[in-house]
């Protein structure tokens, strides 16, 4: 992955250059012909067009390349030996309105999210969020999440659920599931691994 | 006399007021309001803000708010949306004094004050407009009543 990263970030940083170049001798010929003939607006209006998709592609290129410098920072800072990530989702969740969401770590804070009513609706439309990105020591660990909101019959409610794993070479990914209990008509939490 | 100067050189961008700075990007926060909502900073991308900490031992504050509360019932279009950070400790305090005021708009309940070392709050009242890019155009500190240019601002603001 990283090998590939690499393998790319100097052809980009090419056709970026190339991109800028052709910008500019795209744009001149356009002023040019605004300037010294009026009377053919056809042409003008194709190099306009032109230039309007090389600053498209160039666009497209600024943002993979953001892509790429993004996953390659992570892999730095979150190597996949050390690196567990925490996400969250909503399943249905009508017995549980969610307000917060504390995220511990052998039992230490590492995350506390005050979640507002659009993030929310995102979450029940399929949503998936990235609660946490950290590292820890190959071995065992435990995550304790606790969920905040209201409960059925707009009650306060609060729950934890607990995790425990062990931690090896690969990356570790662990979702955090709100979902409904129909039989009890209570909400659920799960805490569960990604294979 | 080296090493000092040396240390203070050390020391003084510790100190020294770095935040919220005119056109930098407004920190963002989420902060529950007095009736129970979060609301967050970034959600209003797109709309003027103005953003007001204040505290109920703050008597300028009063003042601003309450000429904030006008300003907030302008007319749809020219009005921005209007955002008061209490930094009180308790939520309930702060609830009692915005009712008191009859404020027309979101009291946001800062009771660690996280967002007030965040905007790095060393006076009050603290007003800072943000553009709809969430980029901050004016700050006022200390002034009892920023709005009469606050709303010229607005008014430039929404007319680029």
């Amino acid at each position: 992955m990283k090998s590939n990263i690499r393998g790319t970030r100097a052809p980009r940083w090419l056709v970026l250059a190339a991109a800028c170049m052709s910008l500019g001798m795209s744009a001149s010929p356009v002023a040019t012909a605004e300037d010294a003939a009026p009377a053919q607006p056809a042409a003008p209006a194709q190099q306009l067009k032109g230039v309007d998709q090389d600053v498209q592609a160039l666009k497209k290129e600024l943002v993979d390349l953001n892509r790429d410098l993004f996953k390659l920072e992570e892999e730095l800072l979150y190597p996949a030996s050390t690196q567990v990530a925490v996400f969250l989702s909503v399943d249905v969740g009508t017995f549980f309105a969610l307000d917060s969401v504390t995220l511990k770590v052998d039992d230490k804070e590492v995350a506390h999210y005050l979640y507002t009513e659009r993030e929310v609706q995102a979450l029940h439309r399929g949503g998936v969020q990235k609660l946490y990105l950290g590292n820890v020591k190959a071995g065992p660990h435990e995550i304790v999440a606790f969920f905040t909101g209201k409960g059925p019959h707009d009650r306060d409610y609060r729950r934890g659920a607990t995790l425990n794993f062990d931690k090896d070479v690969g990356a570790k990914y662990v979702e955090l599931r709100i979902s409904d209990r129909q039989e009890s008509l209570e909400p659920e939490f799960v805490v569960r691994q990604w294979e | 006399m080296l090493a000092a100067a040396l240390a203070g050189a050390l020391i003084y961008p510790l100190l020294a007021h770095s935040a919220p700075v005119v056109r930098k990007p407004a920190p963002d926060f989420v902060l529950k309001d007095t009736t129970g909502h979060n609301l967050r900073l970034s959600e209003y991308r797109g709309d003027t803000v103005v953003l007001s900490f204040w505290a109920s031992w703050c008597g300028p504050c009063r003042e601003t708010m309450a000429q904030l509360s006008e300003l907030a019932a302008a007319p749809a279009v020219e009005a921005p949306v209007v955002l008061g950070v209490s930094l009180d400790g308790d939520a309930d305090l702060a609830a009692s004094v915005a009712a008191s005021l009859s404020l027309k708009f979101p009291t946001l309940v800062d009771a660690k004050q996280s967002v007030g070392r965040l905007y790095d709050v060393e006076q009050l009242p603290l007003t800072v407009l943000i553009d709809r890019d969430g980029v901050v155009r004016g700050v006022w500190v200390g002034e009892s009543a920023p709005v009469p240019d606050l709303a010229r601002r607005i008014k430039e603001l929404q007319s680029q």
